[in-house]
């Protein structure tokens, strides 16, 4: 569904992605695992438009995107859901579900989609009048996968879930991403953490240096020893 | 007692007026991060656009109204293309410093291209209605003054209505409080800065129909208008358009209260003590954030 291949991209005069490859297989959970400042994020914003690439080709459902902009990116149903929760924080948690509709086509649906979401997110519900600056961590979290469901996705990017929240909430937060991956969506994830990685992915790709060193499936990756010594620091 | 009366009249009639100024230029500083200079010089082109609807065409100056608004709409989104959009995320380049010196060159050129075409004679510009309102003796005020106030205040409430009701509205309000989130939702940024541009000219235009009649159409007839918008946004805060109708509200009724009580020549002076004053002592106006340091 989604092919990236040989992608070059980086601020300024540095590049921090240099020539990335993967696929993500439609229905599936794509999970890149990596150490902090080795372009997984960068890769992220690259796929959905909000920075060049340099060179390289992004494909989505057998179209080039590499050159869309990031709306008509949305519009063909790739979400991206930030890192560090980029709500509206002057407007209520139910105004920035449904400006999560707001292309042509998921506006339409908008209605549905906001029970569905939350069916799934029941504290949102409670919180739906409320200025979302005033939601907590976890909460904004949720608001913020709440709103990238809120679109007609195909496909679904997640940047770091789990970053800077408490265990137990992450815990939440990762149930609910299981839903969203057995709905049968298409989930390409961004996650530091092995163990919940593993959890999900369906292939996981290993960031580091701006390349992809190693992709496979879940357990081959992970239960290599060089990968168990480099990251999890056990030694057999 | 009577001249209290007078002050508050005063200061609904000005405070309506200015906030209908400055409002266009929180909303684009708040939406693009540029203060736009050329808001005052929309006052000017609305004034000129319903004069030549009247004087040329012999429109009524009611219909002049749409024909003010249209022009400078028009030019807003000009000012957009032409000054602002080429330099939107430029590598190297402070955006807001040169995006300000741009819409300033802008502003300079279409007051001389008008000066140059029409000449930089006053030209008198009919009031929309007649004759005055006694509110007690010794108290009136012009039907035209009432209709300015009412007039402005109805234009802001509509802008309420467009920025948290419409589509296109919220599209604006979401690119102002978060660009990034704004575009991965599918908001097509760049038209929303266009939109924003072409609407805080179009609300500029309207006041400078509505000020016609009483400051004459001139090439000049935006030069006050920008600095009274100009002290508003600053004391507001920047971008805020909560506390732009605060400030305006409040400088008018300064503004009228020095006039009446004391004379019309200090009006000016005191605002530029008040601010002065303001930026001391809290730099980021009443309604403003304190903005992080930029390295």
């Amino acid at each position: 569904m989604l092919q990236i291949e040989d992608v070059v991209a980086g601020y300024g005069a540095t590049t921090v992605v240099q020539g990335i490859s993967l696929e993500v297989e439609g229905g599936s959970c794509g999970v890149l695992v990596g150490p902090n400042g080795h372009g997984k994020t960068t890769l992220l914003r690259v796929i959905s438009g909000l920075l060049k690439a340099r060179s390289g080709r992004i494909t989505f459902d057998g179209d080039d995107i590499t050159r869309l902009r990031a709306e008509k990116i949305v519009e063909r149903g790739l979400i991206h859901i930030p890192q560090g929760d980029l709500v509206f924080p002057d407007m209520t948690v139910e105004e920035n579900l449904i400006l999560g509709a707001f292309t042509k086509a998921a506006s339409k649906r908008a209605k549905s989609r906001l029970e569905e979401v939350y069916e799934i997110f029941p504290r949102l519900n409670e919180r739906k009048d409320q200025r979302s600056r005033t939601l907590s961590g976890g909460e904004r979290r949720m608001l913020a996968l709440g709103r990238g469901l809120m679109g007609d996705a195909k496909l679904i990017m997640i940047d770091e879930p789990s970053l800077g929240l408490a265990p137990v909430i992450v815990d939440e937060v990762y149930r609910q991403i299981r839903r969203i991956t057995e709905s049968g969506l298409t989930v390409l994830l961004v996650e530091e953490n092995f163990s919940r990685a593993q959890t999900l992915a369906d292939r996981i790709h290993l960031v580091e240096n701006g390349v992809v060193v190693r992709s496979g499936g879940a357990d081959d990756v992970l239960d290599d020893k060089t990968v168990r010594e480099t990251y999890l620091g056990v030694s057999e | 007692m009577n001249l209290v009366l007078q002050t508050l009249v005063s200061t609904v009639v000005q405070g309506s007026m200015l906030a209908l100024i400055t409002i266009g230029m929180s909303l684009v500083y708040g939406t693009l991060r540029v203060l736009n200079m050329a808001q005052g010089v929309m006052v000017m082109v609305g004034g000129m656009a319903a004069y030549l609807a009247v004087d040329g065409l012999g429109v009524s100056p009611w219909v002049s109204i749409i024909f003010a608004m249209l022009a400078t709409f028009v030019l807003g989104m000009a000012t957009y293309g032409i000054g602002v959009s080429k330099l939107i995320g430029r590598a190297g380049v402070d955006f807001e410093m040169t995006a300000f010196i741009s819409t300033f060159a802008i502003a300079s050129i279409v007051q001389s291209v008008i000066q140059l075409i029409y000449g930089p004679r006053q030209k008198n510009f009919p009031v929309l209605i007649e004759g005055r309102l006694t509110l007690v003796p010794g108290v009136s005020i012009t039907w035209h003054q009432v209709l300015t106030a009412a007039i402005a205040i109805v234009a802001l409430l509509l802008l309420g209505l467009f920025l948290t009701k419409s589509r296109y509205g919220l599209a604006i309000v979401a690119v102002a409080q978060n660009l990034d989130a704004a575009r991965l939702m599918g908001i097509p940024a760049r038209q929303a800065y266009v939109l924003t541009m072409g609407l805080a000219a179009a609300l500029a235009g309207l006041a400078g129909v509505l000020l016609a009649p009483v400051y004459f159409v001139s090439p000049t007839m935006g030069d006050l208008p920008l600095l009274q918008a100009l002290i508003v946004a600053i004391f507001a805060g920047l971008g805020s358009t909560k506390g732009t109708i605060i400030a305006a509200y409040i400088i008018g009724f300064v503004q009228s209260a020095v006039s009446i009580f004391w004379s019309s020549t200090y009006a000016l002076p005191v605002l530029y003590v008040l601010i002065v004053v303001v930026l001391i002592a809290r730099p980021y106006g009443i309604a403003g954030k304190p903005q992080e340091a930029r390295l």
